[in-house]
């Protein structure tokens, strides 16, 4: 099952007061904050390019460009245009996914070393070996 | 009244529109560019003692294609100073890239076509807004001749924790056009019934893994003589490099060298065939260091950047034995400007550069220069 998200950072303080006010009204307790982990985009890579998470975790990833619009694209699950540099960071929400590694790349021609930028998403069994 | 109702509409549909654009479906395409993308730029030069010049110096098309996930084109298609015709010295229509990945493993990748070289900080990476100064440094210019492009067929691919390299064999260069003013820049081949004799060799190990960072050490090496005739000139070229930038702050550095094996007896070759010599060094060596700091940033779209980069070049480095150096080619630079940036893709451009030589007798020319520049 993915879950997926799509916002810009300015959004989120609105969302979170949202989130509070309707747990709040319905008596339950703050569940813990998801695990940010922050992607900039530059010609000719992402940095960083290798992240890991633990199957079933739900993430928040902030992609961000130091320079021209970039694609942000995990087969299969997200494919998502990163906005030109000064522009607030794309918070998309990843997860839960299977244990795997998941490619990601891209996704907007962005200059002569376009097929460079790559990267793999591992997502780690829990059971198996611990997340670095 | 209908001209309310027609503000109202266009309101709604800038509202659906804009909603739209919050949450496009994952695999939704993107409306900022089409399937062709590319770069422009259009130079204003005015250099002591000449003639001020104004040239569309680069209009490039950029074709992408994937027949799978796994395949891909890219393409690079250059019409360089706006006008091409026969047996002119004028412009040039050059095809820079064209290849096919074949991609396999996040490690391990096949990319076959005309390649650019893995060499230096420009060569892969010239988009106009992605350098400072309206001119690319000269280091890139007469040292590592970029663009440097060649057919040949290799391997790239990332091996972890931000370390990446590529590897390529490709057609060599052609020492029977190197010269003592521009180095090795007109021995490019350029993919066009280029000689392969001898197959040259080019690689580049890079590491990105931290924000801001790039460091990288590239080589290319190739037996760039002639079977007729018969002279076997072994070519090497070395550069490191190094980029980083935090803030507003962004500071880069090269060096690159290129050592001419044979180099006296490619001198005489050449005067055989032409009656004269062209001074072909056995070395020429090149270094810069640059620092560009944003000083204006207004908003998420505008900023400006002013920078400062000193340049050492020299295609007379080291003479063989019975050659005496030219030393108004062994050069240096200061190179002073600003790049206002409407857009992160779009660099409006102004520099003034100080060159001087070695020579008491020649002068190398100042020059005052803007250029306007776009990536799409």
């Amino acid at each position: 099952m993915v879950v997926l998200m799509r916002r810009r950072a300015p959004t989120t303080l609105v969302a979170c007061l949202a989130s509070i006010t309707m747990f709040t009204a319905a008596g339950h307790t703050q569940t813990p904050p998801r695990r940010v982990i922050m992607i900039v985009a530059e010609r000719f890579s992402f940095t960083p390019s290798e992240i890991a998470i633990d199957a079933g975790e739900i993430v928040d990833l902030h992609l961000k460009s130091d320079d021209t619009a970039h694609g942000f694209r995990i087969a299969g699950v997200t494919n998502v245009a990163v906005p030109k540099r000064g522009h607030p960071a794309l918070v998309i929400t990843v997860g839960p996914l299977a244990a795997g590694r998941y490619p990601f790349e891209c996704s907007r021609v962005c200059g002569a070393g376009h097929n460079f930028m790559r990267g793999i998403l591992v997502v780690r069994d829990k059971t198996q070996e611990p997340v670095r | 009244m209908k001209f309310e109702s027609a503000i109202t509409a266009g309101c709604v549909l800038c509202l659906a529109a804009g909603a739209g654009a919050q949450t496009p479906a994952p695999e939704a395409g993107y409306p900022s560019t089409g399937p062709i993308s590319g770069y422009m730029e259009l130079h204003f030069n005015d250099v002591e003692a000449s003639d001020p010049v104004v040239d569309f110096h680069r209009f490039v098309l950029i074709f992408s294609h994937s027949f799978s996930p796994r395949i891909r084109f890219m393409g690079e298609l250059e019409v360089e100073h706006a006008v091409v015709e026969g047996l002119e010295e004028k412009g040039e229509l050059e095809l820079e890239q064209a290849y096919l990945d074949f991609l396999v493993t996040r490690a391990f990748n096949i990319r076959a076509g005309m390649l650019l070289m893995p060499v230096g900080l420009i060569n892969e990476r010239h988009e106009p807004p992605v350098f400072q100064g309206v001119e690319r440094p000269f280091v890139d210019t007469f040292i590592i001749p970029t663009t440097w492009f060649e057919v040949g067929a290799g391997v790239h691919g990332e091996l972890g924790r931000g370390f990446r390299y590529r590897a390529y064999l490709t057609a060599p260069l052609n020492a029977f056009e190197f010269s003592a003013d521009e180095g090795i820049r007109n021995g490019r081949q350029q993919g066009s019934e280029a000689r392969a004799r001898n197959p040259a060799v080019t690689g580049r190990a890079e590491f990105v893994g931290v924000t801001g960072l790039t460091i990288g050490a590239s080589a290319w090496s190739g037996i760039s003589g002639t079977q007729f005739p018969p002279l076997d000139v072994h070519v090497s070229v070395a550069d490191a490099d190094a980029r980083y930038h935090r803030d507003r702050l962004e500071l880069r550095g090269e060096f690159a060298q290129v050592f001419i094996g044979n180099a006296a007896s490619l001198n005489q070759a050449i005067e055989l065939q032409t009656g004269i010599s062209p001074n072909v060094a056995e070395s020429m060596r090149g270094f810069y260091g640059e620092a560009s700091y944003r000083v204006w940033a207004s908003g998420p779209a505008r900023d400006a950047v002013a920078f400062v980069r000193y340049e050492n070049f020299d295609t007379q480095y080291r003479m063989p034995a019975g050659f005496v150096p030219l030393k108004q080619f062994d050069r240096d630079a200061w190179i002073v400007g600003a790049t206002y940036y409407p857009d992160p893709d779009v660099a409006v451009k102004i520099d003034y550069v100080w060159q001087r030589n070695q020579s008491a007798i020649v002068r190398s020319p100042n020059s005052f220069n803007i250029g306007l520049g776009w990536w799409f």
